[in-house]
């Protein structure tokens, strides 16, 4: 379960991202986060996995409080959390299938259970024969995939994605959703970042509208 | 965790929690990232390496010299001696008496006399040509004297100086004689020579922990996507710290090791032509390698470098907040 109680955040230069948020997505929830460019869905998925900290307010992440969480924590945090990236953040030197292992090598998992989970997750995602590829190698969909394969691998609590959809074509976006849509099945909360109406519109879910740091309406779209 | 076998295809790996902490027991899979890192990063690995062969170089060579000079003015110092005359002539029984007291002083390595008639056959000697001037002299008119050689790190003026005053209170020393002026310049080299050594080791010393260090930041810059994404999906600070390491200390053993290859083989080769081009033959020069405990030092120096090196640039880098 996400919260956060009037929560304030400004960046160094004095610029406003986030003005008085007050939210609850609860555990198991499927949620889109949209608003025009600039509205601070990115900076409000930051305070999620505790990329950022609030200069104001509270932000509670299942239950812990991400503005008292001691530094050592937020490791911790991090592993209940899995984040698609807008630039997916995926290592070209290394193959899908060590990209997607980072997330359990962290976890202290076993090269053998490691090689069996990250297999599954890969052909859940239709990517089992790209498995040896370099990210550079994919198109911009498979990139995507692999960003939510490593996202995913661990069967987090808690989804994050920023603008999944960004610059791809109908049928990879379809493709995109079902395994959204797929993984809220499986349990796990989702959280999505996009200014993309179509998606939005086509999938009835809650959606939040942010505009200039502040909620403008919260649709609780029940399917 | 990953003991538990997926049942189905939606089978949920047992979730991790706040509280889950994990032991990293497992040097093997840190060193094998550490290796795997080298693998993936080959360009960047030699470039550090080559920057700690170098560095690593540089100071062994300075050592060398230094050694090697130092060893060459241990050697004249050989020349620094105190001469004592006595107040009377001296039965054989009453010199073996003086020189137990005088070899019981701190500071006296070995105890020689000279006789009358060997003063005077070194003063023949000196005169080379012109003997004739001494014919007819007895050999009674010149004194007989007891030659001090001073222990190796006895030799410097001050020294040297401290140790006359404490001859002279021996019952029995009449005049000493130390070649104060010749000791006083050669002093002031040996001083110049340490001040020398120290202010440019220790120059080189910090351009070398400076340029590898700088090289280091450099290669984890370049891996600042890596570092950014290991701390993404919740890797603790060691976890990602210590395969860089890992990977420091090889880099630092495998260049101080090139490096002392390097000048080994320098060495050798200079042997083996040192005669032809220089007209001396090393070995009786006294040209010496550097000893054991030097070669192992200097290898840890590239161990430590290429660890501390790697700790200090991650500081910058690993930080939770992205
Ligand atoms: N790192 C940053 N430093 C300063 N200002 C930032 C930073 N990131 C975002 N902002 C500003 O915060 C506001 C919200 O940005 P963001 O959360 O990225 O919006 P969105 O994702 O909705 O487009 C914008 O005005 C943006 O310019
Ligand atoms: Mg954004």
């Amino acid at each position: 379960m996400i919260q956060l109680h009037n929560v304030f955040l400004t960046y160094h230069k004095e610029q406003t991202a986030l003005d008085g948020v007050n939210l609850r997505i609860p555990k198991g929830d499927f949620v889109f986060l949209t608003g025009p460019s600039g509205a601070g869905k990115s900076t409000l998925l930051k305070l999620f996995y505790a990329a950022l900290r609030p200069t104001r307010g509270q932000v509670v992440i299942d239950g812990k409080n991400v503005n008292r969480l001691p530094e050592g924590q937020i490791p911790y945090l991090r592993r209940m959390v899995g984040v698609v990236f807008q630039d997916f953040k995926l290592l070209p030197n290394r193959t899908v299938q060590e990209n997607v292992a980072i997330t359990l090598e962290v976890l202290g998992w076993g090269q053998k259970d490691i090689g069996k989970r990250v297999y599954h997750t890969l052909k859940q995602m239709g990517l089992e024969h790209k498995m040896n590829s370099t990210p550079l190698r994919l198109s911009g969909g498979e990139q995507q995939r692999v960003a939510l394969a490593r996202a995913l691998v661990n069967e987090p609590r808690i989804l994050l994605a920023d603008e999944p959809t960004g610059n791809l074509d109908d049928a990879n976006k379809e493709q995109i959703l079902n395994l959204l849509k797929e993984a809220n099945i499986r349990g796990t909360t989702v959280v999505v970042a996009t200014h993309d109406r179509r998606l939005i519109d086509t999938s009835h879910r809650r959606v939040i509208v942010l505009d200039k740091g502040q909620i403008v309406e919260d649709s609780h779209g029940q399917e | 965790m990953a003991k538990s076998k997926p049942a189905n295809k939606y089978a949920a790996a047992k979730r991790p929690t706040l509280s889950d902490e994990r032991k990293f027991g497992r040097l093997g899979y840190f060193v094998g990232r550490a290796v795997t890192n080298i693998r993936q990063n080959v360009l960047i690995n030699v470039l550090t390496v080559v920057t700690i062969t170098f560095a690593i170089l540089l100071v062994s060579l300075f050592l060398l010299v230094y050694v090697n000079l130092q060893g060459a003015v241990d050697t004249f110092s050989e020349k620094v001696q105190v001469t004592a005359y006595f107040d009377n002539e001296l039965t054989p029984a009453e010199f073996a008496a003086l020189k137990d007291r005088i070899v019981g002083l701190s500071g006296v390595d070995r105890v020689s006399y000279v006789s009358k008639d060997d003063a005077m056959r070194r003063f023949r000697d000196r005169l080379e040509g012109q003997e004739s001037i001494l014919e007819g002299v007895p050999s009674e008119v010149l004194p007989s004297s007891i030659e001090i050689t001073l222990k190796r790190s006895q030799r410097s003026s001050a020294a040297v100086e401290a140790f006359v005053k404490r001859l002279k209170t021996v019952s029995g020393i009449g005049e000493v004689q130390y070649g104060e002026e010749w000791l006083r310049r050669f002093s002031t080299f040996m001083d110049f020579m340490r001040i020398t050594g120290i202010v440019l080791g220790g120059f080189i010393l910090l351009a070398v922990v400076f340029i590898v260090s700088n090289t280091i930041k450099l290669t984890i810059f370049a891996r600042k996507d890596e570092l950014e994404v290991l701390s993404l999906v919740g890797a603790t600070r060691l976890f990602i710290k210590i395969p860089f390491m890992i990977e420091g200390v090889l880099q630092g053993a495998t260049g101080s090791a090139l490096a002392l290859a390097i000048l080994g083989g320098c060495y050798l080769v200079f042997l083996r032509n040192a005669g032809n081009f220089l007209s001396l033959n090393p070995v009786t020069a006294g040209i010496t390698f550097l000893p054991v405990e030097y070669l192992g030092g200097l290898f840890c120096g590239g161990v430590l470098l290429g660890f501390f090196g790697s700790l200090v640039s991650l500081k910058r880098f690993v930080s939770t907040d992205s």
